[in-house]
């Protein structure tokens, strides 16, 4: 059946009609586009587990969202103004007073709305599975978001606690006692940016996770 | 298998020598011709011009990866010097004025502010932690298809970055309260009496953001070594 020419370095095989079907494929079975596909059926097809992870990535990013826009919002709301009082104190408390909760105002934005943007290349992430671009970049600019709302979140935090402690050997004092309800709103941000840092250490963690390929051996 | 057209097999016996398979099914004759062909040793530079990917299917084949976890070695050796630059530079910052009025603090340590000594303790911790997945750094350079240790060190990492920003950046709020007070809280700047003590401290935040940015970079290399095939 098989005929070597060694002058060529060739080798002719010889194919019966019956063997060439037998070569060939079989047809491809037909496509069954359901109309509605359910969440398992999606999870059954190719790359079930990272379709699961980029969904899992995707709800993250909107609990990120929302804990990121609130502690911006609560922090950029504060004002207090005291009633007149003693001539020593000022009489007034907002976020601007302090560079640190400006900075923490300004990153948490930032973080905020990097996530929103991020939204869209996580969805594509959901579609495409496989793709290892989308997936890779968000890892990046997590990794770099996380360094970003960890650094603001910290700054104001350390601010907030000489606030409820003042310092004795600085002789700063604690200025919580007059402005209760500013101390309230600024360590509640401060609570809801640490959840976000969190959050975003989870999403680079799974990032990372679906990022894995399987080596040739 | 069936072929339509011409296809290429590139197939590979050993290190030194490729054989080109090509395949071409002869409809008129209903025959398959398969030919073999002699290309070149790989000794030679430069031998393929069909399929550069080829080249990376040799038995070395993770080069890539290899120069990315080199890379990875070097940032966490950065890495440790600058945390335990700032570390020290921190723990040994002290400065005792002479006795003058009997409002103000005569001594300042870094252990009277309580970020400071956070700051100490977070570069100490991520310092440690250095070293001890640098042994696991070198697996990487020798063994460069390890998938589970790199994603245990994207992990650990992402957390000691969050530490080591988090004491890099309160002790940088406590830093430039010193140095310009708050007029709200009625704060007044220390600097103006602890020259050395300030300049001191701000000096070892340096080391510390550069393993910061290392760190990132590091977080970055591993991912891009973990999505690679081989």
């Amino acid at each position: 059946m098989a005929t070597t020419n060694p002058e060529t370095s060739s080798t002719t095989i010889n194919i019966g009609d019956d063997k060439a079907k037998s070569l060939s494929l079989p047809p491809p079975p037909p496509s069954t586009a359901a109309p509605k596909a359910t969440f398992f059926r999606m999870a059954r097809a190719k790359g079930g587990s990272r379709r699961c992870l980029s969904v899992m990535d995707f709800a993250l990013r909107i609990v990120a969202i929302g804990a990121t826009l609130a502690a911006a919002v609560t922090m950029g709301t504060t004002n207090e103004s005291l009633p007149f009082f003693t001539p020593l104190f000022r009489f007034q408390a907002s976020y601007d007073d302090m560079p640190a909760f400006t900075f923490f105002l300004i990153g948490n934005a930032i973080a905020g709305g990097y996530l929103v943007l991020s939204l869209c290349y996580s969805m594509v992430s959901i579609v495409r599975p496989r793709a290892a671009g989308p997936r890779l970049l968000l890892l990046i600019f997590d990794t770099v978001m996380v360094a970003l709302t960890t650094a603001s979140a910290s700054s104001a935090a350390a601010i907030v606690y000489l606030a409820h402690n003042g310092n004795a050997s600085a002789n700063w004092v604690q200025i919580c006692q007059q402005f209760q309800n500013f101390c309230q709103r600024t360590s509640g941000a401060v609570i809801a940016s640490f959840i976000a840092v969190v959050v975003l250490i989870l999403l680079v963690f799974m990032s990372a996770l679906a990022l894995r390929r399987h080596s040739r051996q | 298998m069936h072929f339509d057209c011409l296809q290429v097999i590139h197939l590979h016996i050993n290190t030194d020598v490729l054989f080109l398979i090509s395949s071409k099914q002869d409809h008129l004759h209903n025959t398959l011709v398969l030919q073999t062909q002699f290309v070149e040793t790989m000794k030679g530079e430069g031998a393929l011009e069909i399929g550069e990917p080829s080249r990376a299917l040799i038995g070395g084949a993770p080069y890539v990866n290899k120069d990315i976890s080199i890379f990875d070695f070097i940032l966490r050796v950065v890495a440790i010097i600058g945390t335990l630059a700032s570390a020290i530079a921190m723990g040994t910052s002290h400065e005792t004025l002479p006795f003058f009025t009997q409002f103000i603090h005569f001594k300042a340590k870094y252990s009277d502010l309580p970020s400071f000594t956070f700051f100490v303790v977070a570069n100490s911790i991520v310092c440690a932690y250095l070293v001890f997945t640098l042994p696991l750094s070198i697996l990487h350079v020798i063994r460069s298809r390890a998938r589970n240790t790199r994603l245990f060190l994207v992990l650990f990492d992402t957390v000691m970055l969050v530490l080591l920003a988090s004491g890099a950046s309160a002790a940088t709020s406590i830093v430039y309260l010193a140095h310009t007070g708050d007029a709200t809280a009625n704060w007044f700047s220390i600097c103006r009496q602890f020259h050395s003590f300030c300049e001191r401290v701000s000096g070892s935040l340096v080391g510390s953001f550069g393993a910061i940015v290392a760190f990132i970079i590091i977080i970055f290399l591993s991912a891009s070594a973990l999505s690679r095939r081989w």
